[in-house]
């Protein structure tokens, strides 16, 4: 075969145009950093006007909803007016809200007569902890459930794990609080059914079967991502390269089928956070814990909306923060995506 | 005589019972080449998995594989891990999605040294370097650290055959390995296997569909068709005498380039009447990508064709042939330039239904993937008749006679008609393609490597069809193809691009025959010939 | 030992599987429409008033007169169980209907037409997204006050940008498929691909979300009436009636409050077996 001198630096050309691109703090990295930071304001700011805003669909004025429920006295819609600056116009309302929220001060609240700083500081440790013991349930539980599943695919291992996962998912936590209080808490005596304890041991012995109960449905949500996930990967041609080279199974599940699955994994947790959050009112309810799940519920019931206003401000921040972060990891667990280059 | 690799009626059956492979017997020596041929679903790749011991899951295999002396069939899981290490090593079709993306070239290259050979990292690392030497990349060092999607295709293939080489393999078994590569890639591709074949003494089991990159490199082939062997022995003569009715057949539908008579471009110059139905005056067009330099996809192009002439468009992927194939359809707005279809400006946008209408009527196009661009949940014939009503008003008893016409004009029938795509076959999917585009009557038909999804039997067909229907019709054909013997065989003039420059144009025969562009050359010099010829 | 599949094995692998969950799809079906006949006919169906009480039957267990015992109010359990039917499946179904209606009209114009509206509607919905559905359902009835009304409405909102993006992401797929680019050469405008043709083919798959959608909003209305904010007594729902047994469940009478939540479970397992098994079988019928 015959050939031009000229191809044989083509590979050479190719390298040379492609090496200005390399590495992870490059230009484009920061840009890329600055724009995810930059939408991460942007989604808070425009989360505030709706969560803000939002009393301004209820139609009548805003005092007589604030005070729904109470009989107010002259001295106290003066008061009320007052202390939330309702005779501004709405816009500046809002800037003095936002002000006070960037600074930790949501107002104070109508029931308990304290700030709402106040009063959610107390409950969040419960919550906190109730979250955080799920995750780690949720991640043991589901990502084995998942990894067994994959690698079993196919076979009635993977079918009968299929099968419980669908179970569990039609599990929703008061279901499965309700059934854990019947069956461990009061025909069994282990667990007790009520309250959060004393202490940091206390504590997380009365959180095993609420965190349980709050992990049933995300095990699933996890379990399922890992094994879909997995399946992908195993069918890759990458993974029968790897294989076809001699190396052992264990080694090509783990360096090749589980490293390169953890992106959807990682996508679906940051979007768990939230979730967790929010059906925490349900299970704390169920199991009577003293977390802002249940203060939100009492707020609700109690008609005080500033404490409602803060718990879901809390909870969308957290929930678009730790999204934020899971993008931003991206790079470190995808190379191509710092790149730009299209996901395959 | 030590035989490196040698199967003895090799059958496998999947656990639902469906026979794969019926008794395929094969060998190769040390230091010798031997193709594996046939069409898609020959169980040609099937065959060489095994060899590694890569079988589907549960499946049932017979028969002999013998590889270094050692049995393969039935083997203990240590003694595969162990043939795998030392014996053969393989190398696949596309080398973008056989590399693991998120680790780097240096992961793949140092992973069975120090895993299963327990190098250290210095000693892997140093190994891995002059490896990447050994396969004529630039810059090894800076290579090591680089990610595959920084890499070109062709670069990637390097990759790969050096992770291949890292176990010193004495049985190479590489599975189409330049498929998915453009031509003048491949051929570096086939040089850089050729030489460490050489160098190394190694045996090596070359798996193609291209009858002419086997007859370029191996000493004997295998032809396989439907999971058994059709034929075997020297390349040479399998090629030149064939004894299979099957290999007959294989090789004449196979396009090549060889140089024929000259009465290709007699025609070509008998049948040029006055107008040209297609004029295309620089038509020029760049992509801006977001944080990259602009892309000049088409430069300046100017080509003509005459009233029922056919002219090729050649190039390689990136050489801007298909996005001057959308401009001319109107898939893409020029950003200058005009196209001129029968005499009427074409370039601009349609604004309106009337418009849109004859734009259409002007000119069709048929796509590379019949298996993508047919609705996926429209049955031929309705997706004929659609068309026809909305061009040519016909009522529905009319479009479904009219629809039935043009299936049997392509070679298909009645129950053709109510068939979803996804029964039909590649074959019978583009002659819907073809069939649908001729019910609008266009003057021009664009073909934008129509028939490159297709096996070359398959091909062959389509290409009579594109043949029989421009003799009956006096169709115009813009043809789209990579492939300067597709492109000949069709087409009596034909443009080479490389990227977006029209670089030389003239009859396909005086093109393969005494190209004058130096790139022109590269690429003819670049199509893969029978050893006997070359070295005659 | 396991090993990856070659190519063609690949493809004889995946041909469409046998029906092997026919018989599962099928129960799942069925117990979906006992559900939805005894709603409908309710009064038909159950064998007292909803809210008829018996004083000498109190945390009864099951009898000949009360086949699912009754709570401890002494209402007979069946019969509430078959009334909480009705809104235990009609919110679902309305917030199915709205969020898939408004998701997939502004996913195709999203997905379709991309540019800046596409950058507009990304931006609302990323917004949309950080407000949990059940959350959104609360903040409702805490403007709104208690009931269905406020955390149906505010549900179909939230669940509409699940939809919106799944759709987007089908057609702007979709939307590169040579099929398309077909339509246009042959002359066909672009209205009408993407109404005739593109949403036809993303519908299916849609549509499957929706219904394991379904189970999802099920669970959280039912989750919000356990937590009084949803269905106020003494209306018959499954999440009040939970909520109302719960005081009972530490006295050692499990029946009022598990009676319910089976019903839940099973609704749900239900309606998940068969979204999962409607998009398993488009799955094989959409060009990958």
């Amino acid at each position: 075969m015959a050939l031009d001198s000229r191809t044989v630096s083509v590979a050479a050309r190719e390298a040379a145009a492609e090496a200005p691109r390399r590495g992870r703090w490059s230009a484009a990295g920061v840009r890329r950093v600055a724009g995810k930071l930059g939408g991460l304001a942007l989604t808070l700011f425009l989360a505030s006007l709706l969560v803000f805003f939002s009393r301004f669909l209820v139609p009548g004025d805003p005092v007589s909803f604030l005070l729904r429920g109470r009989k107010p006295s002259p001295e106290a819609i003066a008061q009320v007016t007052a202390q939330y600056g309702l005779d501004l116009p709405p816009w500046q309302q809002y800037l003095n809200w936002l002000g006070g929220a960037l600074t930790g001060d949501f107002g104070r609240s109508l029931q308990y007569r304290q700030d709402v700083s106040t009063v959610i500081g107390e409950r969040l440790p419960v919550t906190l902890m109730l979250v955080v013991m799920s995750g780690i349930l949720i991640a043991i539980v589901g990502l084995s459930a998942g990894v067994v599943a994959a690698l079993n695919r196919g076979r009635p291992l993977d079918r009968l794990t299929l099968v419980g996962l669908t179970v569990l998912s039609a599990i929703p936590s008061f279901v499965g609080s309700i059934v854990l209080i019947a069956i461990f808490a009061v025909q069994l005596g282990w667990f007790p059914t009520f309250g959060s304890g004393q202490g940091f041991g206390d504590m997380v012995y009365h959180l095993v079967l609420p965190s349980i109960a709050l992990a049933i449905v995300f095990v699933v949500l996890v379990g399922k991502v890992t094994r879909s996930s997995m399946v992908e990967q195993l069918g890759r041609e990458h993974v029968e390269v790897a294989t076809s080279r001699g190396l052992k199974r264990a080694t090509v599940i783990r360096r090749h089928v589980f490293r390169n699955a953890l992106g959807p994994i990682l996508t679906v947790s940051g979007v768990l956070v939230a979730g967790l959050l929010v059906a925490s009112t349900i299970v704390e309810a169920a199991f009577g814990l003293a977390g802002i799940g249940s203060l939100l519920v009492q707020s609700v019931d109690r008609l005080d909306f500033p404490v409602v206003q803060a718990i879901v401000m809390l909870v969308v921040t957290a929930f678009v923060v730790v999204n934020a972060i899971v993008d931003l990891t991206e790079p470190w667990i995808d190379p191509r995506s710092a790149a730009g280059a299209s996901a395959r | 005589m030590s035989r490196l690799l040698d199967i003895d009626g090799l059958t496998l059956e999947l656990h639902d019972g469906t026979r794969l492979l019926e008794g395929i017997s094969l060998s190769v020596a040390p230091g010798e080449t031997v193709g594996l041929v046939g069409e898609s679903g020959s169980g040609k790749s099937l065959t060489a998995r095994t060899v590694l011991g890569l079988v589907p899951e549960r499946s049932r295999l017979g028969g002999r594989v013998r590889l270094d002396g050692r049995e393969v069939i039935g083997a203990p899981a240590r003694d595969i891990l162990d043939l795998r290490r030392h014996a053969a090593a393989m190398i696949f079709q596309d080398p973008r999605a056989g590399i693991n993306p998120m680790r780097t070239i240096g992961d793949h290259l140092t992973e069975t040294l120090r895993r299963c050979e327990g190098k250290s990292a210095a000693e892997a690392r140093a190994r891995a370097i002059e490896l990447l030497a050994d396969v004529q990349l630039p810059r090894p060092e800076e290579h090591f650290g680089q990610y595959p999607h920084e890499f070109s295709g062709g670069m990637l293939q390097r990759v790969m055959i050096a992770g291949a080489l890292t176990s010193s393999p004495k049985l190479l078994i590489c599975d189409e390995p330049t498929t998915a590569l453009d031509v003048t890639t491949q051929a570096e591709i086939v040089r850089v296997l050729v030489e460490l074949r050489e160098r190394r003494g190694m045996g090596m089991l070359f798996i193609t569909h291209d009858l002419n990159l086997a007859a370029s490199l191996c000493d004997r082939v295998v032809v396989m068709s439907r999971g058994r062997v059709e034929e075997s022995g020297d390349a040479r003569r399998v090629f030149t005498a064939p004894e299979a009715d099957y290999t007959r057949r294989l090789i004449e539908a196979t396009p090549s380039i060889a140089v024929r008579s000259l009465d290709g471009e007699a025609e070509a110059d008998a049948s040029a009447p006055a107008g040209p139905m297609l004029e295309v005056r620089g038509l020029d067009k760049q992509y801006q990508l977001r944080g990259r330099p602009p892309v000049h996809a088409v430069v300046e192009a100017e080509l003509e064709i005459p009233r029922g002439g056919s002219l090729g468009v050649v190039g390689e992927s990136g050489s801007g042939k298909s996005t001057l194939a959308r401009m001319i359809v109107g898939l893409e707005q020029p950003d200058r330039g005009e196209v001129r279809i029968a005499g009427r400006e074409r370039s601009t946008a349609p604004r309106s239904r009337a418009e849109r209408i004859a734009h259409a009527k002007s000119v069709q196009m048929v796509f590379q993937d019949p298996y993508l661009s047919l609705d996926p949940r429209i049955p031929a014939g309705r997706a004929i008749q659609d068309v026809l009503r909305l061009h040519g008003g016909l009522d529905r008893v009319a479009a479904e006679a009219r629809a039935l016409e043009l299936l049997e004009a392509v070679g298909l029938g009645e129950r053709h008609l109510a068939a979803r795509p996804k029964t039909l076959s590649g074959g019978q999917r583009q002659r819907v393609a073809i069939a649908r585009a001729l019910a609008i009557e266009p003057e021009l038909l664009v073909m934008d490597e129509a028939t490159s999804a297709l096996d070359v039997s398959v091909q062959a067909q389509v290409l009579d069809l594109v043949a029989q229907l421009r003799a009956q019709r006096g169709l115009t054909v813009l043809f789209i193809s990579h492939d300067l013997g597709v492109v000949r065989r069709v087409c009596e003039r034909a443009v080479v691009m490389r990227r977006g420059e029209i670089v030389e144009q003239g009859p396909s025969e005086r093109l393969l025959r005494e190209p004058e562009h130096p790139y022109t050359r590269l690429l003819v010099d670049s199509v893969p010939r029978p050893s006997w010829e070359a070295a005659a | 030992m396991t090993t990856p599949t070659p190519t063609l094995a690949v493809k004889v692998l995946r041909a469409p599987r046998a029906h092997r969950t026919s018989l599962v799809f099928a129960i799942a079906c069925g117990v979906v429409a006992v559900m939805t006949l005894a709603a409908v006919f309710a009064p038909f169906v159950a064998p007292y008033p909803p809210d008829a009480v018996d004083f000498t039957a109190v945390n009864a267990g099951p009898s000949a007169a009360h086949w699912l015992g009754t709570d401890g109010l002494g209402r007979d359990l069946l019969s509430r169980l078959v009334f909480g039917a009705r809104t235990a499946l009609l919110g679902p179904l309305l917030v199915v209907i709205g969020s898939t209606i408004i998701g997939m009209l502004l996913g195709l114009l999203a997905g379709w037409r991309g540019g800046w509206i596409d950058a507009v509607l990304g931006r609302v919905f990323d917004v949309l997204f950080a407000f949990p559905s059940l959350l959104l359902a609360i903040m409702a009835v805490a403007l709104f006050g208690k009931g269905l009304v406020a955390p149906v409405i505010a549900m179909s909102i939230a669940y509409a940008p699940f939809v919106a993006r799944l759709t987007r992401a089908l057609v702007k797929a979709e939307r590169t498929r040579p099929y398309v680019a077909a339509y246009r050469v042959q002359g066909f405008g672009g209205a009408w691909i993407a109404f005739r043709r593109v949403l036809p083919n993303v519908t299916p798959i849609v549509g499957a979300q929706s219904t394991l959608n379904f189970g999802y909003v099920l669970a959280e209305l039912a989750g919000l009436s356990f937590l009084g904010l949803g269905v106020q007594p003494p209306t018959p729902d499954w999440g009040a009636m939970i909520n109302e047994a719960q005081s009972g469940v530490a006295g050692g009478y499990f029946l009022p409050a598990i009676v319910p939540a089976v019903a839940v479970v099973l609704v749900v397992v239900a309606v998940n077996i068969i979204g999962e098994e409607l998009s398993d079988r488009i799955g094989g019928g959409v060009p990958a």
